[in-house]
């Protein structure tokens, strides 16, 4: 059924490949992953080398020639502070990512002194996130393992299926109305013979079930073959490793590269702190997190330091941190029966952000730097 | 034991041959006595057969008490678990961490030490007389102190020590190992009584009827008993399950003949089939066709009726009175004999770790106990009022100041998480270590459409 679907559509793409038919085209999301940006070894952005993962700081910290060790007083120890980290100094010194350049947009039309410069020479780029995440060696390309999965699932597990679809759209060139439509799919990408690459073309029905909550439009516009659209909350699943989390990303844009068959380039805007770490946290495990010398408590600290965004009316503490995903999509069609009725639309239940454990919070993130903690301090290794 | 792999069926019901599951919650009543057909097989003197509530018939000793083995399991570092003929079941007690689950280090001493139980204190060998003699798939094998032990399929047989009736089964579970949980007793009993072609699976539900491949099979309310109303062009989206010419009809189970040479299997009156386009094995997809139902050979009881049924963005989990999504605390430690930690007669280091840093009035605000009503009763004993001190996390008398009367679901409590903020919220599935898999909570799913949980 599907493959009689997919041949009249494709038949009726026609003659000018970047006047889709109908005004509408749809892709899938095929790959997904924080952008960062490397020099060779860290050189540049990681000077002082990479951060310590949790194994590393679990041996300082609880040192064999130390006191007995409990399974309450070290590995149980480490788990609460995991999921219930909180902002007091640990000692380890955290490093950020530097440099005057990052992947990224300027989500604030503004220049300021922590902004970066695009590879293209963008200034004003706002992306905190970059400077947690990019001396993590899990985050980092080609072999860091969280870059890795995040990227192999989106395009492995359908819970990930996200679709964009643009209508309105006079040409794939330039096209200075489109609305623009998320949607998550229901079905397997389309792969090659080498089950590497996914191939367009391929058909997708919309999950107006379980993915009604993901139905989100937004508007945006093609400018020499670059969609970028007007900045909305968005939320969207995003599930690495076989537990149903999502990502909440506010004053959300795309700026994709449009061709036929493909879209790729950044998805960017002030990321959800707290939603951001419950997905970390539930995604990997301790042991997954240190294939890549992930210290969890140490992220989150980094990430409360270094949100700008979107203060909590009660606290003052920053909520959201500037970021930005470097994401490819392929092109495919709807199933057309599998459009959601105006009744799924009408009661679909919205996601808001995690607000985190109940418990309070820690009010108001540390203005200054942590301060340095050598090896000596921590217990020696 | 977790609630996504566990909470299988109970009380054959095949009037209700198929079911959805919002009907299941709405149940409420009690299920009737009546449990899955099995194969009979030889067994040793004295040992037989019990039908249970979620996990179909199982192999009981002289007093009815569930048997079961610890197969042999590779770990993230090391492996642990019986091997076939041998038994590492002890009477030394455990004192330290094994390190089987990086990357923590061995080594490190395990909580309550005074009293920790040895392994065979919480899984009593099921030992055998001097004349027992080998029958069927049991032989006897000699432990370490020369005591002689049963064991099936090669494999050394124990009981559980929280089983305290015939049917009970709380000491295991009847699912497949995955991923990093730890390394489980499983209760043994004889094989389901399904043709050749088909398997029962345990799902949050029931026990499931699948086809050899894992395929959920269903049945057609527009089907009068023994016969099929299905059509050519039906039988292109629902695959009628053929019959070889071999097969013979026996108890739950007989054959129609759709046309001249072609048989199709029916169970308790109801012709079967497949879904073509499930989207893979254990998939309940096809359930959402009205008039198709999952086909169960027990449904598994029903929660307390003040319960519901909540949609997430995977699926759908077991709620309580108000919407937030249940939650079941499990838990193995990672020593050499892998005890659990889930039962409120175990260790709750663990789990006061997990739910509060420690401290057990934060573990009661942000994993609340479901509180059951004044008053109320389980229709089941899969489900019961538990009795518990808050502080503690232990089991308590009812009239004890503060006891908290609690909801508990295998004889474990279950729990809300206060960071849900709304009906469907699945935030605290996978707290813990591990994701949840080795100690820590775990959603009560009873549909999975995307991680195979559940259903």
């Amino acid at each position: 059924m599907w493959a009689v679907l997919l041949g009249s559509c494709g038949a009726a793409a026609a003659a000018d490949p970047t006047v889709p038919a109908g005004g509408t085209i749809a892709y899938a999301l095929t790959n997904l992953h924080w952008a960062i940006y490397q020099t060779e070894n860290g050189k540049v952005e990681c000077p002082e080398g990479f951060n310590e993962g949790n194994r590393e700081q679990f041996k300082k910290l609880y040192p064999e020639s130390g006191p007995k060790r409990t399974v309450l007083r070290t590995q149980l120890q480490w788990e609460i502070e995991s999921w219930y980290p909180t902002l007091t100094d640990d000692g380890f010194k955290f490093q950020e990512a530097r440099g005057p350049t990052a992947l990224g947009l300027n989500l604030d039309g503004k220049v300021g002194p922590n902004d970066f410069t695009s590879p293209s020479g963008e200034p004003g780029v706002d992306n905190q996130l970059y400077r947690a995440l990019g001396c993590i060696k899990n985050y980092r390309g080609p072999d860091g393992a969280i870059q890795f999965f995040d990227d192999e699932m989106v395009g492995k597990d359908q819970y990930n299926r996200i679709l964009i679809e643009l209508t309105g759209v006079e040409s794939l060139v330039n096209s200075p109305k489109v609305q623009v439509t998320m949607y998550r799919g229901r079905d397997r990408l389309l792969f090659d013979a080498t089950g590497k690459k996914v191939v367009p073309g391929g058909s997708q029905r919309i999950d107006s079930r379980w993915g009604a909550r993901y139905i989100q439009h937004f508007r945006g516009s093609i400018v020499d073959g670059v969609l970028t659209s007007e900045p909305v909350d968005i939320v969207y699943p995003w599930a690495p490793f076989y537990l149903a989390t999502d990502e909440y990303m506010r004053a959300a844009r795309l700026r994709l590269k449009l061709t036929p068959t493909t879209a790729e380039g950044l998805i960017a805007g002030y990321t959800d702190v707290e939603t951001w770490y419950l997905q970390m946290m539930k995604s990997w495990s301790t042991h997954h997190q240190n294939y890549g010398q992930t210290s969890a408590p140490s992220l989150y600290r980094a990430m409360r330091r270094l949100a700008d965004a979107y203060p909590d009316p009660k606290t003052g503490a920053n909520t959201g941190i500037s970021s930005a995903l470097r994401a490819e999509f392929t092109q495919v069609l709807i199933v057309p029966s599998s459009r959601p009725a105006n009744s799924v639309l009408a009661s679909r239940r919205t996601s808001a952000p995690y607000r985190g454990p109940p418990d309070p919070r820690p009010p108001q993130q540390p203005t200054a730097a942590l301060p340095e903690r050598g090896p000596a301090a921590a217990g020696s290794n | 034991m977790s609630p996504r792999h566990r909470f299988e069926g109970a009380a054959v019901r095949l009037a209700a041959a198929a079911i959805g599951l919002t009907a299941i919650v709405a149940m409420g009543a009690p299920a009737p006595p009546v449990t899955e057909s099995y194969v009979h097989v030889p067994m040793p003197p004295h040992f037989r057969v019990e039908a249970t509530e979620l996990d179909g018939a199982v192999f009981a000793d002289a007093r009815g008490h569930t048997l079961y083995t610890w197969p042999f399991r590779v770990m993230r570092v090391g492996n642990t678990g019986d091997p076939k003929g041998q038994s590492h079941c002890t009477a030394t007690k455990t004192t330290q961490s094994a390190g089987y689950m990086s990357p923590y280090p061995g080594g490190l001493e395990l909580p309550e030490l005074e009293t920790r139980p040895s392994c065979v204190q919480k899984w009593p060998p099921v030992l055998a007389a001097a004349a027992a003699k080998p029958v069927g798939k049991w032989t006897v094998i000699t432990r370490e102190d020369r005591s002689r032990q049963w064991a099936y399929d090669g494999l050394p047989v124990y009981t559980s020590a929280l089983d305290r009736q015939p049917g009970d089964v709380l000491g295991g579970e009847n699912y497949e190992n995955e991923g990093d949980m730890p390394a489980v007793r499983h209760p043994i009993g004889p094989r389901p009584d399904v043709p050749p072609g088909f398997l029962v699976s345990n799902t949050v539900v029931g026990r499931l009827l699948q086809t050899e491949r894992g395929f959920s099979v269903y049945a057609s309310d527009a089907d009068p008993p023994g016969q099929s109303k299905c059509d050519a062009a039906c039988a292109n989206i629902w695959v009628p399950m053929v019959a070889p010419q071999s097969v013979r009809p026996h108890g739950d189970w007989t054959i129609i003949e759709r046309a001249p040479g072609v048989r199709q299997w029916v169970f308790r009156g109801k012709a079967l089939y497949r879904y073509a386009l499930d989207s893979g094995a254990r998939s309940l997809e096809g359930s959402d066709v009205p008039g198709w139902h999952n086909v169960y050979t027990q449904l598994a009881p029903a929660p307390p009726p003040e319960f519901t049924v909540q949609e997430t963005s995977a699926g759908q989990v077991l709620a309580d009175s108000h919407g937030m999504t249940i939650y079941a605390y499990d838990c193995g430690d990672d020593a050499l004999d892998q005890l659990a930690c889930d039962h409120p007669s175990d260790t709750q280091v663990y789990r006061l770790a997990m739910c509060g840093g420690g401290d057990w009035a934060r573990c009661l605000r942000t994993f609340p106990y479901v509180m059951a009503p004044g008053g109320a009763k389980s229709h089941s004993r899969s489900w019961s009022v538990m009795d518990i001190d808050p502080k503690t996390g232990r089991t308590a008398a009812a009239a004890q100041p503060g006891t908290l009367h609690v909801w508990a679901f295998r004889d474990r409590p279950v729990y809300i998480y206060a960071g849900d903020q709304q009906p469907g919220d699945v935030n605290a599935d996978g707290h813990g270590e591990f994701r949840g898999e080795r100690e820590g909570y775990n959603a009560f799913w009873l549909r999975d459409d995307f991680f195979g949980r559940g259903g």
